[in-house]
């Protein structure tokens, strides 16, 4: 993998240069949090954010969009209208997320609006300095070695900038002259050094090896009661956890004549019609039962099916959720420790 | 790119007639002849039908793969599309997608003995692996074909599986809960009393399948397991509620799989290792 | 072309608010103009007809003898009805004080001690007090988009399909940080969703306008306000203000059991 490096007083004029590829996100403040926003601007550009409201998956699997808009049975499939963007500012661990989406997404039955939309979408990676709900450290996602076009590491004055894809080598071409091929041994030790100070900011710490065996031991556990019965079913942690990608379908039809649009937008399998099927059978009526399944899916499934966790330490549910049942509560219950 | 596995398949309804009060028949088929007479499918697996503006939902294929070119279903008319679904008539097109799922373990059946266990609906995708099986009628070892339903005039197919009675190479065995006809010549009683039928059972070279309303299952496994067939040779398929069909949508979720995909049959062994699947 | 349905649009007691959310469908106007045959919709036009109806849209609550007699005569010549909005649906703002035996001390202070003489009114009830209503679409006033989709949906016999969900599904796809974190009482969490989360995309905590969420959990959403430091009067009247009627009747034995 090439690494380049870029003096930090040239980030901006390296950004301006992307707007050829297309639209350029990255973190802008909202009220006291942050999300990614559109950067008409760069002035807008936030690089204090520790993490979005939404993760970068509101980009590649927006929460509502048109599949197909139809006129009977003549389908026309809305996939030329996804524009192209530069998202700017993606902490590892949300790149860790996306590679997890792409398995979820390109394996099996590729999809082609994911397919679409990861191909328009420049992934720009930032390295990051946690907080103390950040645990990317216990899931292994602190660092990436793929699913980016450009990881941008932070140091004192300069950026180290691992080109990542062949898309990334391109948009590094824009300004080639911005950056500097040369990397020096001291430039090696100095992000060796910032390594291991970083490693040591990591307060927070989830072990989750073994998990899904623990989930198998508390398959009965009263615990799920207790967060069931605190559990308010508003969804949010689905919404924003980088790896929550379940979706409804429903038709708009126009008043008049036979067309409309079939929309997918986001859902979540802690609200009770997530398990209905016709004729009113509920597979998971109780919150308890909703609630286990979620953990489940998360720390027990996706290790099943993926070799890894559904959890990348993102901390975003620990921030979210009202009533404190996030993946630190939870997985804390369940070791009964 | 690739194909978009969402977009439903335009298929003309070529008949479609009561099987019993609300549940129809549909056999459709795709609009070209080639594509109608190549779309191939395993006994077990499931297509998403599809009506724009209203909805798409899953339905068991009830054809064989081994008569071509026409697709069958036997839909419950339970919700808003089914109603829609039932207002149709013949010659009107629908949307289908897939087939989709795992479908039954055709290859591992071959020269076993069979024990296909109904009970209700579940003689819809039952019937396909039962017409496969009677079409390849040599590949296979001994077949045993229980369905029972509550009462005459609920069972599906009921001409067509009286006719099977005639066959030598068949145990076709009926039963109704309760005969309230008065002309009901087969068994009365819950499906399980049918069990007593079954002689000489091979259980190391036999495989059951079972498909039913949810509280059906426990006794019929019981009595499978009481005639010694391991557990990973009783076969199941389930019913999730989905909205893609490809692993996507995540509705279909039971602990670590995927319904849509990793099913919907499964294994008695998979239920116990698994959890919640029934 | 099978026949357009013909359908009604009728004001009772309240604002009109979601009859003017209707009109101010600029962009679909003429849809929702030519998609059924309208025969009376008095915002929209003077010349009405009163008939026999396939679809009646119900704005405001029953407060009168008069009313309650109207909506009596048009069930019986109405093949669907559907309420719009909070006041048709729960009974409205107007019946936050709902089972509280208050009603008669408050009509006097605002009218004196000699009543009105045209019709005889009391305390406002929803629709469904007095007839049975086919379908609800809540809100203060109602959501253009979600009645847009549901129009369409009625005029093909489709039945009308609004989320379960709370408003917090949609408030995070708008990407607000969540009101209760920052200690605002908000009624997300226990009311259903529809609105595109209206309120706190402005940074205004939910009133519950779209009336309780069929699977809302109060107890941990009243367990919460009061952990930080909301008093039960305080939760109950910003329940009831919108929730109204439903609000009473839904949680009637739960509210019990969460007051003690």
């Amino acid at each position: 993998m090439k690494v380049l490096k870029l003096q930090k007083r040239n980030l901006n004029s390296y950004l301006e240069s992307l707007r050829v590829f297309g639209e350029i996100y990255g973190p802008v403040r909202k009220d006291e949090k942050y999300i990614y926003g559109q950067l008409d601007d760069l002035d807008k550009l936030d690089l204090r954010m520790l993490r979005t409201i939404l993760p970068v998956k509101k980009f590649l699997v927006p929460p509502k969009f048109n599949t197909f808009s139809f006129e009977g049975y003549t389908y026309k499939p809305e996939l030329e209208k996804i524009p192209r963007r530069v998202i700017f500012g993606v902490h590892p661990c949300e790149i860790h997320g996306l590679l997890i989406l792409d398995k979820f997404f390109l394996e099996r039955f590729p999809d082609p609006y994911y397919q679409e939309r990861r191909k328009n979408t420049a992934i720009l990676g930032l390295s990051c300095v946690p907080d103390e709900k950040c645990f990317a450290k216990s899931t292994g996602t602190h660092f990436v070695e793929s699913g980016f076009d450009l990881a941008f590491n932070e140091l004192q004055d300069f950026y180290l900038v691992w080109v990542g894809s062949s898309l990334g080598d391109d948009l590094v071409r824009l300004r080639l002259d911005l950056f500097e091929e040369d990397i020096k041994e001291r430039d090696l030790h100095e992000y060796m050094k910032w390594r291991s100070w970083r490693d040591s900011q990591y307060k927070l710490k989830l072990d989750m090896t073994g998990m899904p065996d623990i989930m198998e031991l508390n398959y009965n556990s009263p615990i799920w009661k207790k967060f069931g019965d605190k559990d308010l079913s508003c969804g949010a942690c689905s919404m924003v956890c980088p790896t929550c990608p379940c979706y409804n379908v429903r038709d708009q039809l126009k008043p008049v004549g036979n067309s409309g649009e079939r929309q997918r937008h986001w859902d979540s399998c802690m609200f009770k019609p997530f398990a209905v099927v016709a004729g009113g059978h509920n597979f998971r009526e109780n919150r308890a039962e909703r609630v286990k399944l979620w953990y489940t899916h998360k720390l027990k499934a996706f290790i099943t099916e993926f070799g890894k966790p559904a959890c990348v330490g993102c901390g975003r549910c620990i921030d979210t959720c009202p009533v404190d049942i996030n993946i630190k509560t939870v997985v804390t219950a369940l070791k009964g420790v | 790119m690739a194909t978009n596995v969402y977009l439903p398949e335009p298929m003309r309804i070529v008949r479609r007639f009561n099987l019993i009060s609300d549940v129809r028949f549909f056999q459709v088929r795709p609009l070209a002849m080639d594509r109608a007479l190549s779309l191939d499918y395993l006994p077990g697996q499931f297509m998403i039908v599809s009506l724009p503006g209203i909805g798409e939902a899953p339905f068991s294929i009830s054809s064989t793969p081994s008569r071509p070119g026409l697709i069958e279903f036997g839909i419950r008319n339970v919700g808003v599309l089914t109603e829609q679904l039932f207002k149709l008539k013949e010659n009107e097109i629908i949307g289908v997608r897939g087939p989709y799922g795992n479908g039954f373990p055709i290859s591992k059946f071959e020269k076993k003995d069979l024990i296909i266990v109904v009970g209700g609906l579940g003689a819809v995708p039952l019937r396909s692996l039962l017409l496969y099986t009677l079409d390849n009628r040599d590949r296979f070892g001994k077949i045993y074909f229980l369905y029972g339903a509550r009462r005459p005039n609920e069972m599906l197919f009921l001409n067509e599986f009286l006719e099977l009675k005639g066959r030598d190479d068949l145990n076709c065995l009926l039963s109704v809960d309760k005969d309230d006809t008065g002309k009901w010549t087969e068994n009365v009683g819950v499906v399980t009393t049918l069990f007593k039928h079954l002689k000489g059972i091979n259980p190391n070279n036999t495989y059951a399948t079972v498909c039913g309303p949810p509280v059906m299952y426990k006794f019929v496994i019981d009595e499978l397991l009481k005639l010694g067939i391991p557990k990973h040779q009783i076969l199941m398929t389930l019913e999730r509620r989905m909205h893609c069909g490809v692993g996507k949508c995540g509705h279909c979720v039971i602990g670590s799989i995927y319904t849509c995909m990793d099913g919907p049959v499964f294994s008695h062994w998979d239920v116990l290792h698994m959890k919640d699947l029934i | 072309m099978p026949e357009k349905p013909k359908a009604g649009f009728y004001n009772l007691s309240g604002c009109s608010g979601c009859l003017l959310t209707i009109l101010n469908c600029e962009d679909q106007i003429l849809d929702i103009f030519n998609g059924a045959n309208i025969v009376s919709f008095l915002m929209a036009n003077s010349a009405n007809i009163e008939k026999d109806l396939d679809i009646a849209f119900i704005d405001g609550s029953v407060t009168t003898d008069e009313q309650e007699e109207f909506v009596k005569e048009l069930r019986a010549r109405t093949k669907k009805i559907v309420c719009l909005g909070v006041c048709s649906c729960y009974g409205g703002v107007q019946a936050m004080e709902y089972e509280k035996n208050t009603w008669s001390a408050r009509f006097k202070k605002v009218y004196g001690t000699k009543p009105p003489t045209i019709t005889k009114p009391f305390e406002s009830r929803p629709v469904d007090a007095f007839v049975p209503v086919d379908y609800y679409l809540p809100g203060c006033p109602i959501d253009a988009n979600q009645f847009l989709y549901n129009y369409a949906r009625l005029l093909r016999g489709l039945p009308v399909d609004i989320p379960k969900t709370p408003v917090c599904l949609e408030c995070k796809w708008r990407e607000n940080e969540c009101l209760l974190l920052k200690n605002i009482m908000c009624l997300g969490p226990v009311t259903a969703t529809g609105c595109n989360a209206r309120c706190p995309s402005v940074n205004l905590p939910c009133v519950g306008c779209f009336g309780p969420a069929d699977e809302g959990n109060l107890t941990s959403e009243f367990n919460l306000l009061k952990e930080k430091g909301f008093s039960f009067p305080e939760i109950e009247r910003k329940l009831r203000m919108f929730g109204g009627v439903k609000f009473v009747n839904k949680f009637k034995t739960m509210w019990k059991k969460v007051k003690k």
